[in-house]
C-alpha cells in the first residue's frame, strides 16, 4: 500500500507535531503525532492518534519511527483488503 | 475478541469470586497488583452460615447487589464519558473506598496502579492516560507520585469525574463527603 504524508498541527493540547497519512488514492487513513517531552519514557515516539476505516479500532500503538508507523498502517489496510476479497 | 482484556479494580476488605457459590463456572480471574492477604472460606461453611443465619445471607446478597451497581456505573463511565471524566471518576472511587475501610489519610491513599493498568481498565491508550493524568494534575486537582495519590481539590475532582457515590451504598457516607 502506497502511503503519502503531510505535516499537520494537531490541537490535542499536548503533542501537536503530527502528520496526516493518505492512501495512494488520496483518502485520509490516519493521523499520527510525535510525543512531546511531556511523556518521559515515550517522548519522541510516534503515536496513532486516530485511524479511519481499517485503521480504526481500540488499539492506539506507539512506534519508534514514522516509517514503522506507516508499515503498521499499510498492514492494517492490506489485511482489511484481503478479508474483503475473501468475502467477495 | 479472544485477546481483549479488561480489568476491574477491587479493593482491600472485599469479597471476590463469591459468585462461585451459586454459579458452577467462574467466568473471570483475579490477579493482584500488590502483595495481599487472601482468606478462603469453604462453600460448605458458607452454605451452612447462610442457612442458619439469614442476616448473613442477606448481607452477602447485599454485597452482590452493590457489586452490580458498581458494574453499572463502570459501564457508563467507560462507555459514555471522555478520558478526563473517566479517570477522575476512578480516582474518586478509589479514594472513597480506601477511606471507607480506613486506609486513607484525609484524601490521600496508596495508588499502586500503573498507567498501563488504568488504560486497560478504562479502554484508553497509555498516551491518553498520561495526557489526561497530567491535565488533572495541572488543574491542581491531584498529586500522583511514588505510588501515592493525594487529592488537593476534592470538590474539583468530584466535579471533573461527575462522581456521585450513591452507587457504592456506603453505610457511612462520611467517607464520600
Amino acid at each position: 500500500v502506497n502511503l503519502r504524508t503531510e505535516p499537520v498541527r494537531v490541537a490535542n493540547g499536548s503533542d501537536e507535531d503530527g502528520v496526516l497519512v493518505f492512501t495512494g488514492d488520496d483518502r485520509l487513513a490516519a493521523i499520527v503525532t510525535r510525543l512531546s517531552e511531556r511523556h518521559d519514557d515515550l517522548a519522541g515516539l510516534w503515536f496513532l492518534e486516530v485511524g479511519f476505516g481499517p485503521v480504526d479500532g481500540p488499539s492506539h500503538p506507539t512506534f519508534s519511527s514514522i516509517d514503522a508507523a506507516l508499515d503498521w498502517i499499510s498492514q492494517r489496510l492490506r489485511s482489511r483488503a484481503a478479508s474483503k476479497s475473501l468475502l467477495a | 475478541m479472544a485477546s481483549a482484556r479488561s480489568w476491574l479494580f477491587t479493593f482491600p476488605a472485599t469479597f471476590r469470586t463469591f459468585q462461585s457459590l451459586h454459579l458452577t463456572t467462574l467466568d473471570n480471574s483475579v490477579g493482584t497488583i500488590t502483595p495481599v492477604k487472601v482468606g478462603f472460606i469453604q462453600h460448605d461453611v458458607l452454605w451452612v452460615l447462610c442457612q442458619n443465619y439469614p442476616r448473613i445471607a442477606a448481607a452477602l446478597w447485599r454485597e452482590t447487589l452493590v457489586d452490580a451497581a458498581t458494574f453499572r456505573r463502570w459501564l457508563i463511565n467507560v462507555g459514555r464519558r471522555d478520558a478526563n471524566a473517566r479517570i477522575a471518576h476512578v480516582l474518586c472511587e478509589m479514594v472513597v473506598r480506601m477511606r471507607a475501610v480506613g486506609l486513607a489519610e484525609g484524601y490521600s491513599c496508596e495508588f499502586p496502579i500503573t498507567q498501563n493498568e488504568i488504560g486497560d481498565a478504562l479502554g484508553l491508550s497509555l498516551v491518553h492516560v498520561n495526557r489526561t493524568l497530567q491535565d488533572i494534575r495541572e488543574a491542581g486537582l491531584i498529586v500522583l507520585k511514588n505510588g501515592q495519590l493525594q487529592v488537593l481539590d476534592w470538590e474539583g475532582l468530584k466535579a471533573a469525574g461527575d462522581f456521585d457515590p450513591t452507587y457504592l451504598h456506603l453505610k457511612d457516607m462520611q467517607a464520600a463527603a
